[in-house]
């Protein structure tokens, strides 16, 4: 456990979502899933009763998360009278939340169906707790270009790769 | 009831729903009900036409070393605030009681203003000493032409509302002395104060019992609609709760007012109760009409109230009591956080310029070209929408040191630079004051060759790292950026992707479009007319922080385009920091 990080995620909710082409009716809940390997990184909330289609859960769940992790999986699944099935899923890098460390994100994401399909809309809250082990960009004073007439295409390169974590490529 | 239409059904119960709790269907309503009060409360401004900040904002004056002009007792003064207008004339908004026989008079009077958040309102402060002859006479009907000039003062209303004291002192000038002032100046101090009214809101939950049935075959589905008593005329509906379905005994989620509304806690509301019918013709099950006053005692004894329907019985009207009783589950009162309250906390709104340098302006050196340096002075495009949104803005930033970037242009033997500095400095894009960009501006236009494509990308990006750098110093820090531009964007998808991203950080994006080019690209950045942006890793936008205006008609004089263009500005500003539960500082 020592060199992974507690995510406090709060799901808080979905807009538009469908199963099998129809609104979905009630009983969604969301799965985060850090890692496959580990139950600490697995963690679900509560069903949704009367939001519909638009479920609202604001719920807070805590996983951790393994310092190789590139991105977390976001599930929504809606338990039916047959059982549980997965409405869609979105795939949330790492690097859209690791950086201003302990900075509450508000994050949005598209969710898709396991064949790619566009579904609805999922909007939660990460907050990385503790160090930051994924040291993500370096923090850099503005370089100074050769020339005069600065020009930012060096740090327009750099603001590309904004997010990705720098010490990450050593770690894998 | 079928499964076909059932889905309709929701949906206008939504729609009924949704008139006072506006933000249920829109996902991040956030954390906290305070936040869900807050969005209620702009969801009703704006749909009440009121889309811009608009705070009623009370001023007390007091003055200190004033000059003594009567000759046996010490002057009597009286203070008159005007508001200058764009064309310089003064209109009086109000004016102070008379302080007898003092120098340093303290004036309880206060001035009302309407504070406009995307307006330059220039105040003028003027104080006379009033002749005893006049005593008698009421201040309003008093002709300052006739009174002893004892000084004139003038600022800006968002002068003294950014300052953290929120009070400001100026010094009390007379022209008739030609510029020479005494040695000891007379001081004028303005203290500015939000009233109350627009900060408060009230919170009630509403339960029934024993409604009666207006279905057949299910019971009723009841909502409450809440209405003020207005002068002339219907009353003003105000606020609607969601529909309880097939409920007699119902209890509904918490409603949200604002007192501004309501006027006054002993004004009298009108709750009715309504059976929800799909077919928009909801039956009235029954109404009372009481004060917040009163309700609030309701929920103090634990009381409910009996509801009646009116009725006509040959030509009397006649209320007839019902079995069915309302009662105030919760009353609760409290003051909310206004942009107002951020700002005197010592939060800055830090401004940031990017100019479009793009071959598409044509030749500066051409009286045609968007970059045309006019010799007799008169601003450029690009000139007007700096001084224009900048004289709004600069107040709101201390230090008014501005980072200024160009793009879609060659500085001297380089390649064509999508971000460079203004001022041509290296390391340092930041110019003093809004003549520092001014001047940046224009030495960039010798300095550089306009070439293309027009990237937006790479400037947004720029500006999102400084954004995101004020939160790693852990201040509290909101960033404008203007982009001002002359034509379509050739990274659109590049741009989404950079919006989307800084839709997370305390920042807002202005877009100035400039000259006549086809400008539905930039309405597509604009989320507030059409669907949430969405990048290509899809990633959605969280919330709209860009904000579109073309600038058709350069050459009128028409400052209702920056108007509308910063009117957003402070709604944005209030859903980052109410989403992320940030208090003001002080």
């Amino acid at each position: 456990m020592d060199n992974s990080v507690t995510l406090e995620i709060t799901i808080i909710s979905a807009e538009d979502l469908r199963l099998s082409h129809r609104p979905l009716k009630k009983n969604a809940f969301v799965t985060v899933r850090s890692s496959t390997l580990d139950d600490s990184g697995t963690s679900s909330t509560s069903l949704d009763r009367d939001g519909g289609s638009y479920p609202h859960w604001n719920e807070k769940l805590q996983v951790a998360l393994p310092a190789s992790a590139r991105s977390i999986s976001v599930e929504v699944h809606c338990k039916t009278g047959t059982g549980v099935r997965l409405v869609a899923v979105a795939t949330i890098p790492v690097s859209d939340f690791c950086e201003p460390a302990d900075y509450l994100h508000f994050l949005s994401y598209r969710l898709r169906e396991r064949d790619g399909k566009r579904n609805g809309i999922i909007n939660l809250s990460v907050r990385m707790k503790g160090a930051n082990p994924f040291g993500c960009r370096a923090q850099r004073p503005p370089a100074a270009p050769p020339t005069t007439w600065a020009r930012c295409e060096e740090r327009r390169n750099h603001g590309v790769a904004l997010g990705y974590p720098v010490g990450y490529a050593y770690r894998v | 009831m079928g499964n076909c239409c059932s889905g309709d059904v929701g949906g206008g119960q939504q729609a009924v729903g949704g008139g006072g709790m506006g933000g249920t269907a829109s996902g991040l309503a956030g954390g906290s009900k305070n936040t869900d009060a807050n969005e209620a409360i702009d969801h009703l401004l704006k749909s009440r036409g009121l889309g811009g900040l608009h705070s009623q904002i009370e001023l007390s004056l007091s003055a200190s070393n004033l000059r003594d002009r009567d000759v046996l007792s010490k002057s009597d003064p009286m203070a008159v605030v005007y508001a200058k207008r764009r064309d310089g004339q003064l209109e009086e908004i109000g004016r102070t009681e008379v302080v007898l026989n003092s120098l340093n008079p303290v004036w309880i009077a206060k001035i009302t203003v309407n504070y406009q958040f995307e307006v330059v309102q220039p105040l003028v402060f003027q104080v006379y000493d009033i002749d005893s002859q006049f005593h008698n006479v009421p201040e309003k009907m008093l002709k300052v032409e006739e009174q002893q000039f004892l000084g004139e003062a003038s600022c800006l209303l968002s002068e003294v509302l950014t300052k953290n004291t929120r009070s400001l002192s100026l010094n009390l000038v007379r022209r008739e002395y030609g510029g020479i002032q005494p040695r000891k100046l007379s001081e004028l101090t303005v203290r500015a104060e939000e009233c109350v009214g627009s900060k408060t809101i009230i919170e009630m939950v509403f339960r029934c019992s024993d409604l009666e049935n207006k279905d057949l075959f299910s019971k009723s589905d009841p909502f409450l609609l809440i209405s003020r008593a207005a002068e002339s005329g219907a009353p003003i509906p105000i606020c609607k709760t969601e529909v309880r379905k097939n409920d007699l005994n119902p209890t509904w989620k918490p409603v949200i007012l604002n007192m501004q509304q309501i006027g006054s806690k002993e004004n009298p509301l009108t709750i009715e109760c309504f059976n929800f019918n799909s077919s928009g013709k909801h039956d009235l099950i029954g109404k009372v009409v009481k004060s917040l006053a009163e309700l609030e005692k309701l929920h103090l004894e634990l009381r409910g109230e009996n509801f009646f329907v009116p009725t006509v019985v040959g030509h009397d009207h006649h209320n007839k009591i019902l079995k069915g009783q309302i009662f105030v589950e919760k009353f609760f009162e409290s003051k909310r956080q206004t942009f107002l309250d951020y700002i005197a906390g010592g939060c800055e709104l830090n401004f940031m310029v990017a100019i479009d340098f793009t071959a598409s302006n044509g030749n500066p050196r051409l009286p045609d070209s968007l970059h045309y340096i006019d010799p007799s002075g008169r601003p450029n495009a690009y000139q007007r929408a700096i001084l224009e949104v900048g004289e709004v803005l600069q107040f709101y930033d201390s230090d008014k040191h501005f980072p200024a970037w160009g793009f879609g242009a060659r500085p001297i033997d380089g390649p064509v630079s999508h971000c460079f500095n203004l001022n041509g400095s290296t390391g340092h894009p930041e110019v003093e004051g809004i003549q520092g960009i001014m001047s940046a501006y224009m030495s960039a236009l010798h300095n550089v060759s306009l070439a293309g494509p027009t990237l937006f990308g790479p400037v947004i990006n720029t500006a999102a790292l400084i954004a995101s750098q004020s939160l790693v110093n852990n201040q509290q820090k909101y960033f404008v950026l203007l982009i001002i531009t002359d034509g379509v964007i050739t990274d659109l998808q590049e741009t989404k992707d950079a919006v989307v991203k800084a839709s997370d950080l305390p920042l807002s994006i202005l877009i100035v479009g400039v000259g006549g080019a086809d400008f539905k690209e930039m309405e597509v950045l604009d989320a507030d007319k059409g669907e949430r942006l969405e990048s290509s890793t899809g990633r959605v936008a969280t919330r709209d922080i860009v904000q579109f205006v073309p600038m058709r008609d350069v050459h009128s004089s028409e400052i209702s385009v920056v108007q509308s263009l910063l009117a957003e500005l402070p709604g944005q500003f209030m859903s980052y920091m109410r989403t992320r539960n940030i208090q003001p500082l002080c």
